[in-house]
Order: structure tokens, then sequence, then C-alpha cells
């Protein structure tokens, strides 16, 4: 049912244009599928793929926050707390008891809802500010716990040595991820998945329940909306996302740490999705691209690259408040 | 039976630490109506302030340093108001508190790129000198912050309750748009109140730093707290801060003293400091001691 929505408004999309615009978008697309799917092979250095990884990861990532800050419009500070669950989950379980990949990032996920509910239930009694604090709140608390319960996560040391997993196709074809290449064509699988469950949630009635929500709590709840629901249903899909990108992290640094838990995180993806623009696909993916790929070139020190992210966020708050959305939309009426 | 008194008195003084910063949190919220994410960090640049211009370890220097870092703190806090607060006083608090953290995340990371991310430490004359009260030795330091605090909170009682800038601060706080009609200056007032909430996050800075290390990242833990004492008091009631401040204070302090009692190691005490927070957020949303009480 939603499905079917989800093309047909690609197709009121598309319907628009002419047909000379419309064989030019067709065009683009082909060209940026075929660079995406030969890109290992184009390029000669790793680094660009795992640059690329990177950004696969910060897009994946930020649009499960988009989801809910957003969308809801409820502004979560925990969103490192279920990445960093995730990474965690599937460490152990690759490690202590052999689990095959395709189980890990299904438990990624079901550990980012587990947490999501149990930081949401009280959470989502506090409006607005109180909030945002509750859940960072939170998401120290369970740093703190990683950070100091060393039987099972070995602590500050964090959990090396994760093997390089397996994916098995049942019946089908093993697929053995051993160098950078195999986990670029995993992560592109994920951004794409992630961003047609992006697409289906934000078109369809439950898409448009969250937009209401954040609009008006109370006319929303008055046309039969229930707020607490659907505000916990988008912090439950953002958090098993954030888990399964947490699972993919955990095999391809073959590292943990209780660093991942910290703020740099949060504000990362606060920065893509407000310069990118809230509930904006292009936006947040131009700017999730823009924000890992231009300060890998520049070369800048973490610290240095933090105060910039800090310095563009806030100018972007101040002075361009829809962000790159709000640039695209010009840049369209003016055609 | 001594354990349970220091860990009592070791409440008081960190709790008089939260209490400082709460309160500026409180005073902002009430006056401005923002939530201030940055306000642990300006107790960080406070503290950093206080270093650079603490010289040697005399007591002239030390308190001529305290002053210095609260009249700097002061005027940053009055020019954070122009550049960033005034501009998005309009807007939703989601584009006030992206806003706020993101000052935040500039102000720790300049630290880190100026000051690197070793600790700094400042003993002072006070701080070295240990006084024995019979059953326990605290420094002087440790009473100094406890004297000083309580005479801050009666000096800013009094200012608020009796100078016309206090009186139309609590008028902002109770009627904005009636304040206005009746000829208050709000911007000039909330420039004035983020100045006074700045430098009290400086004094607190002052007083704590000869006995912690100064870090650039040791504001975020301090204004969570700050925050959990702001939400248990009810927000914007600046006296419900300072009471659930101290509670706080001691409730950190006793799960050092006594969490080994129960098998939890003592790294556990802020974890126990964010579960009251969230009890009380369940059970009392509107905060231990309800709007009764305002600033």
């Amino acid at each position: 049912m939603s499905l079917s929505k989800f093309f047909s408004s690609i197709n009121s999309r598309l319907k628009g244009k002419s047909k000379f615009k419309l064989s030019l978008y067709l065009i683009a697309i082909l060209i940026i599928a075929i660079f995406l799917i030969f890109f290992p092979k184009l390029v000669t250095t790793p680094y660009f793929i795992h640059i690329f990884v990177l950004a696969g990861m910060y897009i994946v990532l930020s649009l499960s926050y988009d989801l809910v800050v957003g969308h809801v419009g409820s502004l979560s500070l925990a969103h490192p707390a279920f990445f960093g669950i995730g990474a965690y989950a599937g460490a152990l379980l690759a490690i202590k008891l052999g689990v095959p990949m395709g189980i890990t990032l299904l438990a990624g996920a079901i550990m980012g809802a587990v947490l999501a509910i149990l930081i949401g239930i009280p959470s989502f009694r506090l409006g607005g500010h109180s909030f945002a604090i509750g859940t960072l709140g939170f998401a120290l608390a369970v740093e703190i716990i990683v950070r100091n319960w060393v039987k099972v996560t070995r602590g500050p040391m964090g959990i090396p040595g994760i093997p390089k997993p397996v994916l098995r196709f049942i019946g089908f074809f093993e697929w053995r991820l051993e160098n950078l290449g195999d986990f670029y064509y995993l992560m592109l699988i994920l951004v794409i998945l992630t961003i047609v469950l992006y697409k289906l949630v934000d078109t369809s009635r439950v898409g448009r329940a969250f937009r209401a929500i954040r609009e008006d709590e109370i006319l929303a709840s008055a046309n039969a909306i229930n707020p607490l629901a659907n505000k916990m249903l988008a912090f439950t899909i953002g958090a098993s996302i954030a888990g399964v990108a947490g699972v993919f992290y955990a095999y391809w640094f073959s590292l943990v740490s209780p660093e991942i838990f910290g703020m740099a995180l949060t504000t990362t993806l606060l920065i893509i999705v407000f310069v990118g623009g809230r509930t904006s696909l292009r936006g947040i993916i131009v700017a999730a691209l823009l924000v890992t790929v231009i300060p890998e070139f520049l070369r800048i020190t973490p610290e240095l690259r933090l105060v910039l992210y800090g310095l563009i966020l806030l100018l972007t708050i101040l002075f361009f408040p829809e962000g790159l959305e709000g640039i695209f939309q010009r840049v369209e009426k003016r055609k | 039976m001594n354990i349970l008194i220091e860990q009592i008195l070791n409440g008081l003084i960190l709790g008089s630490q939260y209490a400082l910063v709460a309160t500026g949190l409180a005073l902002i919220f009430g006056v401005v109506g923002i939530v201030n994410f940055a306000h642990g960090e300006f107790f960080m640049v406070g503290a950093y302030i206080f270093y650079l211009f603490y010289r040697n370890d005399t007591l002239g220097a030390y308190f001529l340093a305290v002053t210095a870092a609260i009249v700097v703190m002061y005027l940053l806090g009055r020019a954070y108001e122009r550049i960033v607060i005034n501009r998005i006083i309009d807007r939703s608090w989601h584009s006030q508190l992206v806003a706020t953290l993101a000052t935040s995340i500039i102000l720790i990371n300049l630290a880190i790129l100026i000051f690197g991310t070793t600790p700094k430490v400042t003993p002072t004359v006070l701080s070295k000198t240990v006084v024995s009260l019979g059953f326990i030795n605290i420094s002087y330091q440790r009473i100094c912050i406890f004297l000083v605090t309580g005479l801050v909170f009666i000096l800013l009682n009094l200012f608020l309750q009796k100078t016309k800038l206090g009186k139309a601060m609590r008028a902002i706080s109770q009627n904005r748009d009636a304040s206005e009609i009746y000829g208050v200056d709000i911007r000039k007032v909330s420039e004035v109140t983020i100045g006074i909430g700045a430098g009290l996050a400086a004094l607190a800075a002052g007083f704590m730093s000869p006995l912690f290390n100064i870090l650039p990242t040791m504001g975020l833990l301090l204004v969570l707290k700050a925050f959990a004492a702001v939400i248990m008091g009810g927000f914007g009631n600046v006296k419900g801060a300072i009471y659930a401040a101290y509670l706080i204070g001691i409730i950190e302090a006793l799960a050092i003293g006594y969490s080994h009692h129960i098998y939890i190691e003592s790294a556990y005490k802020d974890v126990f400091v964010y579960g009251i927070m969230i009890l009380v957020l369940l059970l009392r949303p509107q905060g231990l001691f309800g709007k009764k009480v305002g600033i």
C-alpha cells in the first residue's frame, strides 16, 4: 500500500517535468549509479573509498536522526547511545559467540529499539528543552556504564579484533567482506535501504502524522493522532537504524571503544541535519557529503574541525534557518 | 558516622558549585526565556580566565584573579547576548537550543586548541591549609566556598528584591508583555541577566578550580547536573534550583561514600544523579517545589 504510494509520489513529481527534463533526470541518476557501482574499481587509493564509506555512514545516521529531530520535532541528544549500543552488541556477539553478520545486524536494530523504548518512555513525558536534557542524561549514563563495566566491555580499552564478517544468503551464496571495497558495497546497500525507508516514512500517513505533531501537538491529537505513540515510533525507528549503523561500524573498524558515545557524533549529526535542512532528503545527503569529504581534504586537526563545525552550525541557525534545502528551493524557483 | 558527616560536607560543597551554575541558568531561563546550553562553558572559560590571571599563590593574587574572571565573564556574557541570543530570541526553541549548543561546541574546542587537554592545576594558600574540626579535617578553600556561596545568595536576593534592575527582572519573569507596556527595557535587562549568570558561573569556577583540575570538557558534566537542579527545582524557579542543587550535591557525595556497600563502584555516581533527576521528572514533572516560589 505505502509502497505503491511511494512510487506514485515519484511519478507525480516526474509528471510536472517536460520529456527533455525527464530524460536528463534519468541520465543523471544513471550516471550517478554507474559511478557509485564502479567507484572502488576506479580509484586506486583506499583512502578515498574509506571517506565514501564514512560519508555513507553519516548519511544513514543523519537520516535516522532526522526522523526524530526533523519529523516529530523532538530534539533528542541520545543518538550516539543507539549507535554505540549497536556497535558493542555487534562486537560482543561476533567475538564471544561467533554470531554471523546477518544476525548481528538484526541484533543491532533490536538493541537500538529496546534502548529507545527504555529511554523514550520516561523522556517523552518531558516537553521541549527538558526532553533534550533528559535524553542527554540517559546518553551520558549509558556511556558511564560502558566505560566502567570492565568485565563485559573492557572499559576504556575497548574491544579489538572483531573478525571480518561473512554474509550468508540462505541457499544462495556467501559474501566474505574482506577488503574495503566489500564494506563500501555493503554501506551502499545500507544507504539505499535507509533512503527507501526514509522516503516510505516520509510520504506515508505515518510521516504526515509526524509532521502534524511537529507543527501543533494539540491540533494533531484533536485529529485522532496519538502524539506519544507516533513520537515513540519515530524515536524507535531512528534508533534501530542507528543500531544497524553501529554494527556495521564495529566490523568496519574492527575496534569499538567508549569514545564513540561522545558528544562529537551528536554535534556532527546536528550540523548535517540543520545545515542540510530538516526533513529534506537531498539537503541532508549533500550536507553529509560536505561534512565528511571537505575536512578530509583540508587535513585539519579534529579540534579545529569541531570549532569550524560549531561556527557553521551557529551561522546556519542565525542566518540560514532553512539550510541547504532553502537554497535549493530558491534555485528551483528562479528556473 | 565520620564518613557520613564528611560526605555530607563534601556534598554541600559540590552543591554550592552546582547551585551557582544552576542559579545563572534559572535566572536566564526566567528572564530571557532561553535554555542556555553554553552555560557549562561559561564555567569552563571562567576557570581558564582565572588560571591566566592567577600568577602567584598569595591570597591577594588569588582574589584578584577571581575578580578578574568574574568581570571578564560578565562582559563576555553581555557580548554573547548581543551576538547570539538577541538574534534567536523570537525563533522556535529548536533554533535556540541548537544555537546555544553550537556556542558550547565552539568554546570547548577553542579551549582544547588554546590550552590543550592536559589538566591545569591552581592550588592556593587556602586549598593547601587544612583546619581540624575535631572529627574531620577540612581545607579553608572548602569552608570559603560554602560561606561565599551563602553570601552571594543573600546579596542576589537583596538585589532582586530591592534594586530597580532586580525588580525589572522579576517583573519580566512574571509577565513579559505587561512589563514591556510599563516601560521595562527588556533587551537591556536580558543582556545584564546573561552577564550576571555568566559572572556567577565564573565565581563558581574561581572557587572550585583550586580543588579540581581545569579541563576543556569539564563544563559538560557540570551543566547537566545544573540542568538536573533546574528541572528538579521547577524551570525558572531560582530558589527551587538552589535547594535542588544542594540535594544533588549531597546525593552525589553519598553515592561516592556508600555505593561500595551495595557493590557498585563510585564511578557510577553520576548515574545515581541522573536516575534521581529522571525519577523526579516522572513523579513530579512540575519540579519538587512547583511554580509557587518565583525568582
